[in-house]
């Protein structure tokens, strides 16, 4: 199974939008959690059609049409997108409407646009796209998922291309139940120092990845998705070693033929320690970057990670702040994402130079 | 019902996040719905919410919602003639 990359989109707390720079100038902010960079909606969206959109439907449809419009194309044979925790902010306003008022007096828009597939459905009225049209909402697996669907469609001859997404949110309230758990951290920090900070919990971000796969490439594809895996609640580190060796053995590949790993360090010691482990024993002689500093965690961040092995194969470069352990060759060929949230939810995705 | 106006004015740019609309971009005659405003149906729903929400007024009557919902003035003298 593969699928070209052949445009792409994405709304991240970093200047991600634009087409011409590359994390040549990252942003740093001393904050609880990364929030995305607000483009300028008007520009992207009908004004009477925005007033009813939150965030997370905003980000999405920027990204998907930034992602269209590079590809050349305006109606794609499907439509796929992953979300772990939807539209909370929606959800979070209806809820407190039902609190609020008694369970009366509820106001319409919150609730219409507060299901999973808001975005999915908001990119296809746009277009007036009655095609294929599947929200993934599978909490750490929730991109995975729409890339699963997407790369059989394509592999099956089912579409020609697609747009595939990767969207998640964060608001107050939502950030607040999660470090109830640990999940992040509670007090602000500097994002480009997140490895060196001590606090429990990862750092908590957002972002709209889109991507525009096709079973042909371009002159201006970006690269080919050549593999992807997942892997549910591995018993321990050696599991997880052993699942991605056994991942490579079925690309066909070796550790020494992988260009650069990039790895989802989160910030957080306890579940980093796993990225470090692989770092040490598994990926020992390579290369290796991270993104979470840039993008924060979220259940679809992975799709950040995407975006980011796309734009480094297919510009040659691997950014300077986004280096662990150094990379020294001049173009990336093969790149291998690995990823995993709360060390339940694991999957390596692998992209190649077309 | 001047002051009522103006009220009227702002909770329907809150409710219906009007962006960029002050209250004096709205003339209270025009019509909401249409060439108006043009507001939609799901706003027609906002605005049932906010009459029984802010001023205690449930519409009886579906049919009743195009005159009363005409226009600021006409959502207006409604309320006035059903506060109790």
């Amino acid at each position: 199974m593969k699928a070209y990359i052949n445009g792409i989109g994405a709304v991240s707390p970093q200047n991600t939008l634009s087409q011409e720079h590359f994390l040549d100038d990252v942003v740093a902010v001393e904050e609880r959690f990364l929030q995305v960079l607000k483009p300028d909606y008007k520009s992207f969206i009908d004004p009477k059609v925005l007033r009813r959109m939150s965030k997370i439907v905003r980000m999405s449809i920027v990204a998907a049409k930034t992602a269209l419009d590079e590809a050349g194309i305006a109606k794609p044979d499907a439509i796929l997108t992953g979300t772990g925790m939807g539209c909370q902010a929606d959800t979070e306003k209806f809820l407190n409407a039902v609190l609020d008022n008694n369970e009366t007096l509820l106001n319409p828009t919150a609730f219409i646009q507060s299901t999973h597939n808001t975005m999915g459905a908001q990119i296809a009225l746009m277009q007036n796209n009655h095609n294929y049209n599947l929200t993934y909402v599978n909490r750490g697996f929730s991109f995975e998922s729409a890339l699963l669907d997407g790369l059989m469609l394509i592999k099956e001859g089912e579409v020609k291309n697609l747009l595939l997404g990767g969207i998640d949110e964060i608001t107050d309230e939502s950030w607040l139940i999660s470090t109830k758990n640990d999940m992040y951290k509670t007090e602000p920090l500097n994002n480009l120092q997140l490895l060196n900070d001590t606090q429990t919990g990862g750092l908590s971000g957002e972002g709209a990845n889109f991507f525009v796969l096709a079973g042909q490439k371009t002159s201006n594809s970006y690269a080919c998705i050549s593999g992807l895996d997942t892997f549910y609640k591995p018993a321990n580190e050696q599991v997880v070693l052993e699942k991605i060796l056994d991942f490579l053995k079925k690309q066909e590949l070796e550790l020494k033929d992988i260009d650069l790993v990039i790895l989802g360090y989160n910030g957080n010691p306890i579940s980093d320690n796993i990225y470090m482990h692989l770092e040490n024993e598994l990926f020992a002689e390579n290369a290796t970057a991270y993104f979470k500093h840039l993008s924060g965690e979220y259940d679809t961040a992975v799709s950040f990670a995407t975006w980011l092995a796309a734009k480094i194969i297919k510009n040659g470069v691997v950014p300077s702040n986004v280096q662990k352990r150094k990379y020294t060759g001049t173009a990336p060929k093969k790149v291998l994402i690995y990823n995993h949230l709360r060390n339940l939810y694991h999957s390596p995705i692998l992209l190649e130079q077309v | 019902m001047e002051e009522l106006i103006q009220k009227l004015k702002v909770q329907i740019i809150e409710q219906l996040n009007l962006e960029d609309m002050e209250p004096d971009d709205i003339d209270e005659t025009d019509p909401l719905f249409g060439n108006g405003l043009g507001l939609d149906s799901i706003d027609a729903l906002e605005l049932i919410v906010l009459l029984e929400k802010e001023y205690g007024i449930k519409i009886e009557n579906p049919k009743d919602g195009q005159k009363i919902f005409y226009s600021i003035k006409s959502m207006a003298e409604f309320i006035e003639s059903h506060q109790k």
